[in-house]
């Protein structure tokens, strides 16, 4: 039987990232995926001869510093564009840009609001200050108190310190922020709808959550983690490795051949080896054995556990607390290649912004409504869409002179409430999320060459992912850091011993793109430290 | 990052020959005002930049071609050469555009009970034409901004800032019968400054101007626009501040240079305005001290007690924001204090980093080289526990060519600004009549 040190199942990002830092630890690493390509919900495609995008995602966003120097990815050929923050069009015609300029991003406010150009400084002290405090946490495992009378005390009295720390005024200033909607909190700041439109609707993306939910502020902070602190006063910027995340998927290709790993595709893993509580090593469709130090899953936490696993193998309990994970399907994606570059007359020429993003959304109550019509699974009406235009950045993923748009559409339920997607009901999404665009960009619909309209079911088949929920399980409050995927298993490291679990389903989950997988990494090396 | 489509090709022969009546050679050639003309409508970028209404006027004057921003304004950072801009300052009289300030018209039957919480200060003794520095917290005693609050009218007065502080202003408000109005835009600054300051505008007509006091204001006309002159400006110097129209500004600003001129008054830039700010010891709100709503690190916060030796609170004000807060705050030492410091060296250093006893204790936030002093100054926040420290010095940078030296520079704080001439406080010397 083949043996190797680790064993990562799923060449998805994460699973890369834990299988690069595991490969510079200098361990023998087999990379196991059963799709023809690496990438997993970060593959690229070709969605007309010639034009290529990312397929199932965006294609913002990546990796944190942190984790680029770690793996040493520029000298694997990763290159990184800033941009700025992206553009929101609104129903009225108006649009609202973030800058990163501090200056220019108060006066693109001061059109709605004079008043809420001022509000901006408090609103981002605030919003770094939550990001700054988040940033312990989020660099490594979740903290959980340690077993053992002396550890179990200490990391209490360290707890107990910070938070003896923290000013009373803060612990006012930190209930609102994990507490309140979104809507509400916003409202605390600024008084123009059009600003709070714009915060949010960048917000409600991926999320679960309307702007009138509960702990829904909560989301405003994401976008501020890793600003750095010489930033410029404006809003934050938007990172976008150049060429897509199918260039962070060949940098890390890269950094595991080059330190002797093997990524191997078509080989997909059906079981776990495990004896007495232990796994020893992973089986696939074809019968063949791998024996293995550590197995990490790159799967999502319900697949992980439920379908990798016979149950009677699972400490009691378990597998009822798996399944109640929430994982909910609340994105479609639709790609389109188009023949010509789209216009946006409506937009001023030459916005940098645009780069970033365009966002087409209605103001805070179309958005509650949006979401709702999620909740009782009624087919969109009026979805939030996310566009990025990736071909802007990198020229070489469409022919030239032709443009690939990539756009997420939020708020689509995995099952309508009259029962599954029916292909008229696909068909009319598609057309709804072009008309849209045509509102901003006139003529769009004649210049698109090929379009595609991916359904979270679809994500389900396609990748394996549960629910088609691209964040790997609800990032509710009661389901992120030492709650994520479940309480009582804050971190990668799993109640059976040597399966770790490297997907965003753990720790830090969707926050940090790699951070779960380079915490089950470290985890993995400093468990194999220990034991000598 | 977005295919530039919308410019025209370079090859376009059309483009070299749109302007023929332009002589590049020409360096007074005449500049397309339309360039410049303020479009509050247009989208953020469909403009480039924003323009003092001075600009032209203040252009034709540059020598140096270098320029600066400020307040998000295209402002020139000198003229013509910084060390002639200060002598005419220090020696005869200099002139500077100061539009760029933030000011805000606060008008209505509350404004004083209005402006009574928001300031520290005990606004009793403000009469109508006058003016008084004036500095605002949050409630938690830390500051939020200072300026000057000038009395216009029994109701009316104006803020003048280096920020903009529409959000508090406005959320302090509620309740009180007040108008607050951002008129930036609509009111164009001058300010003169230097031992000629009275005599130029004499000599610009002003009648009666050397009786005009320290922080007293009146209106007047100059060349027949009216205009309200006011006693101001931090030069620790004598000096006036001109508030006019924006339309007759850039008319206001040649007259001048044109009247006086022969006196020695001399245009100058932002640059004379840190320096002299540096020399009286006035630190500026943005560069010497962060706003609490801008301080990320809490501890980056200010007081009023860190930040001034006459700390413009008045305890015996019964009601005003951050009163309870200042009160035990006043007890205790503060923690970091903005000082000025002189450091030795005879040349021009460039400096950040000040040590006391070989440890880090404070960043120096304003630097230059004061004339004056023939030294380096600079306003640096430095804890207070190190400011008894016997040898405080500060870690330059000291550039030739492109090799670089790190030099440690012993340090003092000073303790009487490097420029305070009585002519400040003064009533000017009788003029010609």
């Amino acid at each position: 039987m083949e043996r190797r040190d680790a064993v990562v199942i799923g060449a998805g990002l994460n699973g890369l990232v834990a299988a690069a830092s595991l490969a510079r630890g200098g361990l023998d690493v087999l990379v196991l995926d059963r799709a023809a390509a690496p990438g997993g919900v970060s593959a690229e495609r070709e969605i007309a001869p010639g034009f290529r995008l990312p397929r199932y995602t965006l294609g913002s966003g990546g990796l944190p510093a942190r984790i680029v120097a770690d793996l040493d990815l520029p000298r694997h050929g990763l290159r990184f564009v800033r941009a700025e923050g992206g553009v929101s069009c609104l129903p009225d015609g108006s649009y609202h840009a973030s800058y990163r300029d501090g200056v220019v991003h108060r006066r693109e406010i001061a059109r709605f609001s004079r008043r809420d150009a001022d509000a901006w400084t408090r609103y981002r002290r605030d919003m770094l200050r939550a990001a700054r405090g988040l940033g312990p946490l989020l660099e490594g495992p979740a903290r959980t108190i340690p077993k053992g009378l002396f550890g179990g005390l200490r990391a209490r009295l360290g707890l107990a310190d910070r938070i003896a720390a923290i000013a009373p005024e803060d612990v006012a200033d930190m209930l609102r922020l994990w507490t309140l909607p979104m809507s509400d909190f916003l409202d605390g700041y600024f008084e123009s709808d059009v600003v709070k439109a714009h915060l949010a609707s960048a917000a409600l993306m991926r999320g679960t959550l309307g702007p009138c939910s509960p702990t829904g502020a909560s989301r405003l902070v994401a976008p501020w983690i890793g600003e750095p602190g010489d930033a410029m006063g404006g809003a934050p910027e938007t990172l976008l490795p150049h060429g897509g995340p199918a260039a962070l998927v060949r940098a890390l290709m890269s950094v595991i051949e080059a330190h002797g790993g093997q990524v191997r595709m078509e080989a997909e893993v059906t079981d776990i080896l495990i004896k007495d509580k232990v796994v020893r090593g992973v089986v696939l469709a074809n019968g063949e054995e791998i024996g293995a130090g550590s197995v990490l899953s790159g799967l999502d936490v319900k697949r992980s556990f439920l379908s990798l696993f016979q149950w009677k193998d699972l400490p009691e309990g378990l597998v009822e607390r798996v399944g109640r994970v929430r994982m909910k399907g609340v994105t479609a994606k639709v790609n389109l290649a188009l023949g010509a570059m789209p216009d946006f007359p409506y937009l001023p020429p030459g916005c940098p912004s645009v780069a970033g993003g365009l966002r087409l959304t209605g103001f805070i109550p179309a958005q509650e409504r949006a979401f709702t019509d999620w909740r009782d699974r009624i087919p969109p009406r009026d979805p939030l869409i996310d566009v990025l235009i990736p071909s802007f950045h990198d020229a070489t993923l469409a022919p030239a002179g032709m443009h690939v748009l990539s756009a997420l559409v939020q708020f689509v339920p995995e099952t309508l409430h009259e029962g599954a997607w029916s292909g008229e009901r696909r068909d009319a999404l598609g057309d709804l999320v072009i008309a849209r665009l045509g509102e901003i960009s006139p003529g769009i619909e004649s210049r698109i060459l090929a379009c595609e309209v991916l359904l979270p079911h679809d994500l389900e088949s396609e990748l394996g992912l549960t629910g088609g929920d691209l964040a790997y399980g609800e990032t509710t409050l009661d389901q992120m850091f030492a709650n994520r995927p479940f309480p009582g298993m804050g971190g990668a490291e799993t109640p059976l011993r040597n399966f770790y679990l490297c997907s965003p389903s753990a720790h830090p989950g969707p926050l940090v793109m790699g951070g779960a997988g380079a915490n089950a990494a470290a985890q993995v090396l400093s468990r194999r430290r220990k034991r000598g | 990052m977005i295919p530039d489509t919308l410019l025209p090709s370079p090859q376009d022969e059309e483009v070299e020959n749109l302007h023929p009546e332009i002589d590049p050679l020409d360096e007074r050639a005449a500049v397309d005002p339309a360039l410049f003309e303020d479009m509050r409508a247009e989208p953020v970028f469909a403009r480039a930049v924003l323009t003092s209404p001075l600009h032209l006027a203040v252009a034709a004057e540059s020598r140096t071609n270098n320029w600066t921003v400020w307040n998000g304004f295209t402002t020139p950072a000198t003229l013509t050469d910084l060390g002639d801009e200060y002598r005419a300052l220090r020696g005869a009289a200099a002139l500077m555009d100061i539009s760029p300030l933030v000011k805000y018209r606060i008008a209505g039957r509350d404004a004083r009970p209005f402006l009574d919480r928001l300031v520290t200060r005990d606004l009793g003794a403000l009469e109508v034409d006058r003016a008084l520095h004036v500095v605002f917290c949050e409630g938690n005693g830390f500051v939020l901004g200072d300026g000057l609050l000038f009395r216009l009218d029994d109701d009316e007065y104006r803020l003048v800032t280096e920020e903009t502080h529409l959000a508090w202003l406005l959320d302090s408000a509620v309740g009180f019968r007040v108008r607050i109005e951002d008129v930036s835009a609509t009111l164009a600054v001058l300010s003169l400054q230097g031992p000629l300051a009275a005599l130029c505008l004499a000599e610009a007509g002003v009648a009666n101007i050397a009786e005009l006091l320290p922080f007293a204001a009146r209106w007047t006309e100059i060349a027949g626009m009216p205009a309200y002159v006011s006693r101001t400006g931090a030069s620790g110097d004598l000096g006036y501040e001109i508030w006019i129209d924006p339309d007759d500004a850039p008319h206001a600003w040649r007259f001048l240079l044109e009247k006086s001129g022969p006196y020695g008054l001399t245009p100058a830039g932002f640059d004379l305005r840190e320096l002299a700010r540096l020399e009286t010891g006035f630190p500026r709100a943005g560069k010497d001290y962060l706003s609490a709503f801008a301080a990320i690190d809490a501890a980056d916060a200010r007081t009023p007690f860190d930040l001034w030796v006459e700390p413009l609170v008045d305890f015996g004000k019964p009601l005003f924001n951050g009163r309870e807060a200042l009160r035990r705050l006043v007890l205790v030492e503060p923690r970091r204090r903005v000082v000025p410091l002189v450091v030795d060296g005879l040349e021009p250093a460039r400096f950040a980093a000040v040590h006391a006893n070989g440890r880090l204790a404070g960043t120096a936030t304003s630097i230059g080289f004061s004339p004056a002093l023939a030294a380096n100054i600079a306003l640096a926040t430095v804890d207070a526990a190190a400011l008894a420290a016997s040898d405080l010095a500060v870690r330059a940078e000291r550039r030739e060519g492109v090799s670089v030296r790190e030099i440690v520079l012993p340090a003092r704080v000073l303790t009487e600004p490097a420029w305070n001439n009585p002519r400040r406080l003064a009533i000017p010397a009788p003029l010609k009549a």
